[in-house]
C-alpha cells in the first residue's frame, strides 16, 4: 500500500512539474502571438491519407509545427463540409465559437459564405484557397503558380518522349478549358513538353469531376490504347492514371504528391504543392498583424499567388525512369523562373536539347486555333488570366 | 437445444420506452468504446456533443439558430416519408424529391423574385415546389399502380436523376443557366436572399425564429389529424395492413396509393422550399441528406408523427453536436455521427424485435 501511495505521489509531482514547465515556457516567450488559434474548414475528412484535403491538412499542421504551435490544442477543424453556403456558415459559426483567430477555407465553393462571414466577424481573419474574393482588412485568398511546376514536369515528359520516340502524350484532367486552373496546368505542361519535343502532341481527356478513380484509370488506359500515348500526365486526385501507365508499360507524370511509390516503373516526376509555405506565411502574418483588420495589409496583397520562387509549388524528385539530362534541363529552367528572367506564358520560347541545353528565342504564343495569345517577345500574360480567364489550349493540345 | 420465436403480448408503454432507452444507451456505450480505442475521452466528447459546444460560447445563439436550420427540413421530410411508409409505400426518394423541390423553388425566386411582392413569391415558390416534387413522387406511384414496378427501386433511381440534374445545373455555365452567377468565371450559385427570404421573428436579444418553424409545427399537427382523424388517414392505414382488405372494403386502392405518394413527395417539396427560401441560395448539397436521414428518423419514431419531431430533434443534436465535438479532436471526424446513428438504428430495431417477440427455448420431447 505504501508503495502505491509513493507511486501515486511521485506521479503527481511529475505531473505538476510538467504543468510548471508548460506555464514557464509561456511566460518565457511572453507574447500572445503563440496563442494563435487556427480554424480550418475542409471539404473531405481530416483523416484522409491522400488527395486535396490531405494536402491542405498536412500543410496546416506542418506550418503550425514549424511555428511552435500545438496542433492538438490550437487547431480546430470542421471537416466534410460540402459547398453549401448554409453549412459553411454553420462551420464558421462553430469555429468562431471556439475563439479562433484565423479560418482557412480550402474549397472554391465556400467563396460567398466566407465573404459574408468576413463582414460579420471583423475580429476574425478569413483566408480562402482557390478563390478570387477578398476585402481590404480580414479576408484574402490564395493560390499558386502550379503551371510553373507543370512546365518542369513537361520537360521530363518531353525528354522521355524523345528517348522513346513516341510523340503522343496523354493527360487525364478533371476539367479542360472550363477552369483556368486546369487549362493553365495543361498548357504549362504542354509547353514544357514542346520545348524539348516540338513534334509532341498532348491529348486531353476530361473527367468532368475532380475525383473519379474508376474513370481516372479507364481514361488513362484509353489514351494509351486508342491514342498511342506513351506518357500519361494528370490533373486529378488519385494515382490511378500512373498505375494504368505502369500496367501498360508506359510512363507518367503525377500530381499533388510524389506518385513514385504507386507506380515505381512508370512515374517520372509530379507537380506538387507545398501548402505549408502559404500557411506559414499567413499564420505569421496573423500573429504579427496585431488585429484582424491589419491582416491583408500585413500580407501585402489580398491575393497570395506564390510559385517556384517561394517554393509554394515544386516537382517531386526526378525518378530513375527519367531520360538522361532531365535534372540538368529542369535545374536550368527553374533558375530562369526563380530569378524572374522568364515565365511560361510569354512571347519567349525555350528550346531544350536532348543534352539538356536550354536556349531562349522570341516566338508567338499561339492557342490551338492559331490565335496569337502573346506576340513574339511579349511579356507574360497577366496573373488574372491564369487565375481566372484562361479558357483555351495552346497549340499542340487537343481533347481526345 | 432449439429456440422458438414467439409473439409477445403487448408491452405497456413504459416497458417499451425502457427497452428503447437501453438500446440508445448501449449504442452510446459502443461509441464510447470506439472513442476510447482511438484515444479520445468519451465523457468529454459526449459532453461537447450533447451540449453542442454551447456552454461558455458567446455565440451560443448562433449554434441554436443553425441547429434549427438543420432540424426543420429533417422533421418535415421525415413526417412526409412516414405518410407513405404507413401505407407500406417505400418512398426512398426523399433526396430526389427534395432536390426537385429546391430547383423549382429557386427557379421561381430567380424569375419572379424581383417583380412580385415577396410574400407572393414565397407562396408561389412553395406551391410550385410542392407540385414539382409531388409529381416526381407520383411518377413512382404511377409506375407501381400501372405496371406493378417496385417503388423502392424506382424512387431510389429517381434520386440519382435529380442529383445529377442538380450537378449539371451547378457546373454548367451557359446563357440559359440563370442559377449561376454571370460574373463568376467558375460556377457559383446566385444568392437571392436580398429579395426573397422567409421572414424571421425577433425573439429578444440576437435570437431570431424563422417563420418556417411555426409553419412546420402547424403542418405537423395537420398531418397528425390527417392520419388519425380523417377518412384518408384511415384508408392509408388499412392499405398498410392489407391491400386485400382495403379492396374488399371497396376502397379504390390505386387512387389512394397515387394520392398518398403525391402528398408525401409534395410535403418534401415544401420542406425544400422552406430550406432554399431561408438559405436564399441553391447548392449541390442542398438536401443535407435529409432524404436518407428522414428514413431513419421515421423508423426510429415508429412512424408516429409526434415522435418524429422528437427523434429529428435528437438526431440533429447528434449530427450537429458531433461536428462541434470533432473540432477539438483530431482523431474523430464528422463521420462519427453517421456511425453512431447507424448503431442506434440497428439496436433500436433489435429492441423493437424483442418488444414484439420473445425467444423461447423448446423443451426436449415437444
Amino acid at each position: 500500500m505504501k508503495k502505491l501511495i509513493a507511486i501515486f505521489l511521485s506521479a503527481l509531482m511529475l505531473l505538476s512539474l510538467v504543468s510548471c514547465g508548460a506555464s514557464d515556457s509561456n511566460e518565457a516567450t511572453g507574447d500572445n502571438a503563440k496563442d494563435l488559434k487556427v480554424g480550418a474548414i475542409y471539404i473531405n475528412s481530416k483523416n484522409d491519407t491522400a488527395g486535396y484535403t490531405y494536402a491542405h491538412h498536412n500543410g496546416i499542421t506542418t506550418a503550425m509545427k514549424e511555428l511552435g504551435l500545438d496542433v492538438n490544442t490550437q487547431l480546430f477543424i470542421v471537416d466534410e463540409v460540402p459547398e453549401d453556403p448554409e453549412q459553411v456558415r454553420a462551420a464558421v459559426d462553430t469555429l468562431v465559437g471556439k475563439n479562433v483567430d484565423i479560418i482557412f477555407g480550402i474549397s472554391f465553393g465556400y467563396i460567398d459564405a466566407l465573404e459574408t462571414a468576413a463582414a460579420e466577424y471583423p475580429e476574425v481573419i478569413f483566408s480562402h484557397a482557390t478563390g478570387y474574393k477578398s476585402n481590404e482588412t480580414n479576408f484574402n485568398n490564395y493560390f499558386g503558380r502550379a503551371y510553373q511546376a507543370r512546365y518542369l514536369s513537361g520537360i521530363a515528359a518531353g525528354l522521355k518522349s524523345l528517348q522513346t520516340g513516341n510523340n503522343n502524350v496523354g493527360y487525364v484532367a478533371a476539367y479542360g478549358t472550363e477552369y483556368a486552373e486546369t487549362a493553365s496546368g495543361i498548357n504549362g505542361f504542354a509547353l514544357g513538353v514542346q520545348a524539348v519535343n516540338p513534334n509532341a502532341k498532348v491529348y486531353v481527356k476530361k473527367l468532368g469531376n475532380w475525383a473519379d478513380e474508376v474513370n481516372e484509370s479507364a481514361f488513362a488506359t484509353e489514351l494509351i490504347s486508342s491514342f498511342g500515348c506513351g506518357i500519361i500526365a494528370q490533373h486529378c486526385d488519385s494515382a490511378q492514371p500512373q498505375i494504368a501507365a505502369e500496367n501498360a508499360g508506359m510512363f507518367g507524370c503525377g500530381y499533388n504528391s510524389d506518385m513514385s511509390p504507386d507506380a515505381p516503373k512508370a512515374h517520372l516526376t509530379a507537380a506538387i504543392w507545398n501548402w505549408n509555405v502559404y500557411y506559414r506565411t499567413a499564420m505569421e502574418a496573423a500573429m504579427n498583424c496585431g488585429s484582424a483588420d491589419n491582416f491583408v495589409a500585413t500580407m501585402g496583397t489580398p491575393a497570395y499567388y506564390g510559385g517556384l520562387k517561394e517554393n509554394f509549388v515544386d516537382i517531386s524528385p526526378i525518378s530513375e525512369n527519367c531520360a538522361p539530362n532531365t535534372q540538368k534541363a529542369i535545374d536550368a529552367v527553374r533558375e530562369l523562373i526563380v530569378n524572374g528572367e522568364w515565365d511560361v506564358f510569354s512571347g519567349v520560347k525555350l528550346s531544350i536539347t536532348a543534352d539538356g541545353v536550354v536556349t531562349k528565342a522570341d516566338a508567338d504564343l499561339l492557342d490551338n486555333a492559331g490565335n496569337v495569345i502573346v506576340a513574339a517577345g511579349g511579356a507574360s500574360v497577366e496573373d488574372g488570366v491564369i487565375t481566372g480567364t484562361m479558357n483555351y489550349y495552346v497549340a499542340g493540345v487537343q481533347e481526345a | 437445444m432449439r429456440f422458438h420465436v414467439v409473439k409477445r403480448d403487448n408491452w405497456p408503454l413504459w416497458k417499451r420506452a425502457v427497452a428503447y432507452l437501453i438500446a440508445v444507451v448501449a449504442a452510446l456505450l459502443i461509441g464510447a468504446v470506439i472513442l476510447l480505442a482511438i484515444g479520445v475521452n468519451p465523457i468529454d466528447y459526449y459532453y461537447q456533443l450533447f451540449t453542442m459546444g454551447t456552454v461558455g460560447n458567446r455565440f451560443a445563439y448562433k449554434t441554436f439558430m443553425n441547429y434549427i436550420k438543420e432540424f426543420l427540413p429533417l422533421a418535415l421530410t421525415s413526417v412526409a416519408l412516414s405518410l407513405a411508409f404507413k401505407m407500406k409505400f417505400w418512398n426512398i426518394g426523399g433526396e430526389g424529391q427534395f432536390i426537385m423541390g429546391s430547383i423549382s423553388a429557386t427557379y421561381i425566386a430567380l424569375t419572379l423574385g424581383q417583380t412580385l411582392p415577396m410574400w407572393l413569391t414565397l407562396i408561389v415558390m412553395c406551391v410550385v415546389a410542392m407540385l414539382v416534387a409531388g409529381l416526381y413522387g407520383l411518377l413512382a406511384g404511377f409506375l407501381k399502380v400501372k405496371f406493378g414496378t417496385n417503388e423502392t427501386l424506382m424512387t431510389l433511381m429517381l434520386n440519382y436523376i435529380a442529383l445529377y440534374l442538380l450537378y449539371f445545373i451547378g457546373e454548367t455555365k451557359a446563357s440559359w443557366n440563370i442559377f449561376l452567377q454571370e460574373s463568376s468565371m467558375r460556377p457559383v450559385f446566385v444568392n437571392f436572399s436580398k429579395f426573397v427570404s422567409f421572414p424571421s421573428i425577433k425573439m429578444g436579444g440576437k435570437f431570431e425564429l424563422n417563420i418556417c418553424v411555426i409553419l412546420t409545427a402547424i403542418i405537423g399537427v395537420l398531418i397528425y389529424i390527417y392520419l388519425k382523424r380523417t377518412k384518408h388517414g384511415y384508408e392509408i392505414s388499412v392499405i398498410g395492413d392489407s391491400v386485400g382488405t382495403a379492396k374488399y372494403a371497396g376502397m379504390k386502392t390505386n387512387k389512394i396509393v397515387l394520392r398518398t405518394a403525391f402528398i408525401s413527395a409534395a410535403l418534401i417539396g415544401l420542406a425544400a422550399s422552406f430550406k432554399v427560401g431561408s438559405a436564399g441560395v441553391l447548392s449541390t448539397a442542398i438536401t443535407d441528406d435529409v432524404g436518407w436521414t428522414g428514413v431513419i428518423v421515421a423508423w426510429l419514431a415508429q412512424l408516429n408523427t409526434g415522435m418524429i419531431f422528437v427523434v429529428s430533434a435528437l438526431i440533429c443534436v447528434l449530427q450537429f453536436g458531433s461536428t462541434v465535438a470533432a473540432t477539438t479532436y483530431a482523431q474523430v471526424d464528422s463521420s462519427f455521427a453517421n456511425m453512431l446513428q447507424g448503431i442506434i438504428l440497428f439496436l433500436v430495431l433489435a429492441a423493437d424485435f424483442f418488444i414484439r417477440f420473445r425467444i423461447v427455448r423448446v423443451k426436449k420431447g415437444e
